[in-house]
């Protein structure tokens, strides 16, 4: 294959070179007008083939280039199912195993009290699987389906967010603010589909109630960049370590901080799937023991215009 | 005493049947089980089940086809589908082909319960559901199911294409109590922990279109700490 590429290269060159040779060595004296034409062609030919050889080596190495692009993410795209497929054993493995034990107690605890336990403990542990199964349903489901665009009031979602993040659990041991900017004008409005984006709001700021401690401070804030919505959850929490860092997007992950807390491993990878839907992008700075920013950013929408009849749907 | 209502439950999965069989039988009913779509319409045609409990994923002849196969040679038992996959596209056919309602696999064996009764109680004997309609009126207010649009008194309205989703369910099922975590289901196809707030923003919006009053509704009425109610009338139109 390499050494048909070659040929296939040098071959107008090697031409071009012969052609030349020839027209300039079957030069003779005479000052005849067809002697300058051949002289010319000579150098014509020579031109031409080497042209010739010099894109077609150009041609050849992008192509190489291009497949092995192709290759690496086709190897990516394998190496991600891989590694989807292990996480979602193990995802499956232990309440599996629950299930399994707390069975094999219904049969053989002699207590009515301890069959009880048993009967609640299996129940949780499918409820869980029921979630894990409709968690992973949204996120095949977000990728395919028509993302609804109306005008979405961003500080009446964060309001909302923020008013539920404080019903959450634990949220009473931790410090919560919000702060949107009303000068010098108020955020404005995002296209897009205000359920999907409360989801992702709601997603970050319960990542951050769950990831961090009692005492700490939660922050959500949004700001204007340029052509952007920035919408932001901060927390004094534990951090994330660097390299778990590119990892806490993806479908499943759970890094070490994550093994005992309660969660399908998807509200995140959600929030980028929703962001992405919306032609926005998710990022993260994060420092050991002091805390992490999680950062959505969406294009903010048209400024709403006279003509524009649809109302803000996620007023509350 | 009446004679209980006999259910023709088909699903593959006899993991599946083996425990809703005896859950449906102590929930009042009379089950029959066919493992395919085949067994199914033979004792659709010999035992004249009065609702079928249909899987949609199955071998040789799928759920889909069956209901096509009935609905076609004009056989109206009322069917509620299983469906899996829980894609919108996958909920809006079930209905368009002539389900009566469906269920999101996986589900809880009450709710089945609670939709068997639902759709016994509104079934027409003989005659197509509501969700087998292309036009439905409920006074001035009409939807049209194939091309989206609502219009009241004439006019057409501008909605959000999940708040037509919304009435659509409504209209379909009148006079039933639909909990909004059923509405989300159906709207969106999935539950999440912000989403029965969603619901009541598009119910919000789409009484705002209807100009419906909460406090006297002509259309939908609140159920308070339960859900929602579709009181109008509906019809259908040809």
């Amino acid at each position: 294959m390499k050494t048909s590429r070659w040929v296939i290269s040098l071959a107008p060159g090697v031409i071009g070179i012969g052609l030349a040779l020839y027209f300039f060595l079957s030069y003779d004296a005479s000052h005849d007008h067809i002697v300058y034409l051949r002289a010319d062609l000579g150098a014509l030919s020579l031109l031409f083939g080497l042209g010739l050889s010099i894109l077609a080596a150009l041609g050849f190495a992008l192509w190489g280039w291009v497949e092995q692009v192709r290759q690496k993410a086709a190897a990516d795209a394998a190496e991600e199912r891989r590694r989807f497929l292990r996480r979602l054993d193990h995802e499956l493995k232990n309440p599996l195993t629950a299930i399994r034990a707390g069975l094999a107690n219904l049969t053989e605890v002699p207590s009515e009290d301890g069959r009880r336990k048993a009967l609640a403990s299996v129940e949780a542990q499918t409820l869980r699987l029921s979630r894990l199964s409709a968690d992973l349903r949204k996120l095949a489901e977000l990728e395919v389906r028509l993302v609804e665009r109306s005008p979405v009031d961003v500080p009446a979602l964060l309001h909302e967010a923020f008013s539920m993040a404080q019903e959450q659990p634990g949220a009473a041991e931790r410090h919560l603010n919000l702060s949107i900017p009303q000068a010098p004008w108020p955020l404005p409005n995002i296209q897009g589909d205000p359920d999907l984006l409360l989801l992702a709001v709601h997603n970050l700021l319960d990542n951050a109630l769950k990831f961090s401690r009692p005492g700490d401070t939660l922050e959500l804030h949004a700001f204007e960049d340029g052509a952007e919505i920035v919408i932001e959850v901060a927390d004094t929490g534990p951090g994330i370590p660097e390299e778990e860092q590119p990892h806490v997007w993806e479908e499943l992950y759970r890094g070490e901080a994550g093994r005992g807390i309660p969660g399908s491993g998807l509200g995140l990878a959600l929030v980028r799937a929703i962001a992405e839907r919306h032609n926005g992008r998710v990022s993260l700075r994060s420092r050991l023991r002091q805390g992490t920013v999680f950062t959505l950013r969406l294009p903010a929408g048209l400024k709403q215009s006279v003509t524009d009849q649809t109302q803000p749907v996620s007023k509350v | 005493m009446q004679p209980k209502p006999s259910i023709l439950l088909v699903d593959d999965e006899t993991a599946i049947t083996d425990n809703l069989a005896p859950f449906l039988t102590r929930s009042g009913f009379e089950v029959a089980v066919a493992s395919n779509g085949e067994e199914a319409l033979e004792k659709v045609a010999t035992g004249h089940p009065d609702l079928l409990v249909l899987d949609v994923l199955m071998p040789r002849l799928d759920g889909r086809e069956v209901l096509r196969r009935l609905r076609q040679g004009g056989n109206w038992t009322p069917i509620l589908l299983l469906t899996q996959i829980g894609e919108a596209g996958e909920r809006a056919m079930a209905l368009e082909e002539g389900a009566d309602d469906y269920l999101n696999k996986p589900f809880d064996p009450h709710e089945l319960v609670a939709r068997i009764k639902a759709v016994l109680r509104r079934a027409r004997p003989g005659q197509p559901p509501l969700s087998a309609s292309n036009r439905l009126a409920c006074g001035s207010l009409i939807l049209d199911r194939v091309s989206h649009r609502v219009l009241l008194n004439e006019a057409e309205l501008t909605l959000t294409p999940k708040a037509v989703m919304l009435l659509e369910y409504m209209l379909t099922h009148p006079d039933e109590l639909v909990s909004r975590e059923r509405l989300l289901d159906v709207v969106w196809g999935w539950d999440y922990p912000v989403g029965t707030r969603a619901v009541d923003t598009r119910v919000a919006e789409l009484r705002r279109a209807l100009d419906d009053d909460p406090g006297a509704p002509r259309y939908i009425e609140t159920i308070p700490g339960q859900g929602y109610r579709f009181v109008g009338k509906v019809e259908t139109l040809p």
